[in-house]
């Protein structure tokens, strides 16, 4: 009972920080490139992700469903980080909107797959996110002509420069991920083959 | 058979998505969507008045002639000045011969609020007194529904960011037939001044029948 209280109450405030985030704090968010994206976006994946952390049981995926899944969160990715459909969203407020909607349920899922996916593509998923961070902040920080209407060239060019080191970052996180994860099994084989 | 039919299916999905809303992976910003949003050329550009530098009023249809018109915002801190720029260069680098008998240049400002007919007189001659074909002008007594529905049909994409009052938009050149009809669109950005001459030149002289 106690526990069911506290998870409602987690609840409660990741409902009141989405509306503050989208609704109240939204102009904010939208006045800048580098908040509005660096900001606002992985807002809304984390709140998701916090989200799913309050379900202890998930369905049962297998893994083409798992994969399909990750192919959804991906494409949600690039969706929302094409230049057309950011200066889409920072004049639509209701597009954006719908832009955080997407995200919490790409921070959800991806939350809700991580145990039933295997290793091998739960790495190469990362690899491909981190490889395409970095590749749009190579973009946004060497194009010199303005790509979103809504903001300016310096803004674009800061914005490239944070993802940039978020890309580097997430490719170093998911290097460690990949060796941490090698270790443990071939330590798993060598106390199997010893019994 | 099916296990891998579910992520292709997803897979099919997510691209259909990104195809439709980027133009058949063509157009990836607001500025090209627009562009395209407009139509293929030839394409009619529509008829609007214009005032130029001295007050002559006019309309491109009269002029009887290929017109290479872009837009400028004068507040603009940094692009609009570096693509009038490389407009002069185009200006002195095309052939004498064709401009202004069968070419013309035209320069009209976004901003119908602050920008005046003095305003762009000035900013003509900061590119020199040897420009008798290059025309700046405003749009002539055109509301601002009216010159956005303009801007619209051609696809120029024109955006004012509400925090700073700065007006981003598209940078394009168009080429306008005597017949006004779009023939071409330039982007200064990606394409080089020879390669906008070239273009523009042979579609002159094919025209001319040379």
């Amino acid at each position: 009972m106690h526990q069911r209280r506290f998870r409602g109450l987690i609840l409660a405030v990741i409902c009141i920080l989405f509306f503050v985030v989208s609704f109240p704090m939204n102009e904010w968010f939208c006045e800048t490139m580098p908040r509005h994206q660096l900001l606002q976006l992985p807002a809304m994946f984390f709140l998701g992700m916090i989200a799913a952390l309050l379900f202890s049981k998930y369905p049962a995926i297998d893994t083409s469903w798992g994969i399909a899944i990750l192919i959804l969160i991906m494409a949600s990715f690039v969706f929302w980080m094409l230049p057309h459909s950011i200066d889409a969203a920072v004049i639509n407020p209701w597009f954006n909107r719908v832009m955080h909607l997407n995200m919490v349920a790409a921070g959800f899922l991806i939350m809700m797959i991580s145990g039933n996916i295997i290793f091998e593509i739960k790495i190469a998923f990362f690899w491909m996110v981190s490889a395409m961070v970095l590749a749009i902040g190579i973009t946004l920080k060497s194009f010199n002509i303005l790509l979103c209407s809504s903001f300016t060239i310096g803004q674009q060019s800061e914005t490239g420069f944070y993802l940039l080191i978020a890309g580097f970052v997430l490719f170093l996180v998911t290097m460690f991920i990949f060796f941490h994860g090698l270790a443990s099994r071939s330590r798993n084989r060598k106390i199997l083959s010893a019994n | 058979m099916k296990k891998i039919l579910i992520p292709v299916v997803a897979l099919a999905i997510c691209l259909l998505v990104i195809w439709k809303w980027t133009y058949g992976f063509t157009a990836f910003t607001i500025f090209s969507y627009t562009l395209k949003e407009a139509g293929t050329n030839p394409r009619v550009f529509p008829d609007i008045a214009m005032i130029d530098q001295d007050s002559n009023v006019f309309h491109i249809r009269d002029k009887h002639k290929y017109v290479l018109i872009n837009f400028v915002y004068l507040n603009c801190p940094y692009v609009c000045h570096k693509v009038n720029n490389q407009l002069e260069q185009i200006y002195h680098l095309a052939d004498p011969s064709l401009v202004p008998s069968q070419l013309q240049f035209i320069t009209m400002s976004f901003d119908l609020k602050n920008d005046d007919v003095q305003k762009i007189r000035k900013y003509r001659s900061y590119f020199g007194k040897d420009i008798e074909g290059w025309t700046f002008t405003l749009p002539f007594q055109t509301r601002e529904t009216d010159f956005a529905n303009f801007l619209n049909k051609i696809g120029v994409w024109k955006y004012m960011v509400p925090s700073t009052g700065i007006i981003n938009h598209s940078i394009y050149l168009f080429l306008v037939s005597p017949d006004q009809k779009i023939v071409s669109v330039f982007d200064p950005a990606r394409q080089t001044n020879e390669q906008i001459i070239q273009k523009i030149e042979s579609c002159i002289k094919e025209d001319s029948g040379d």
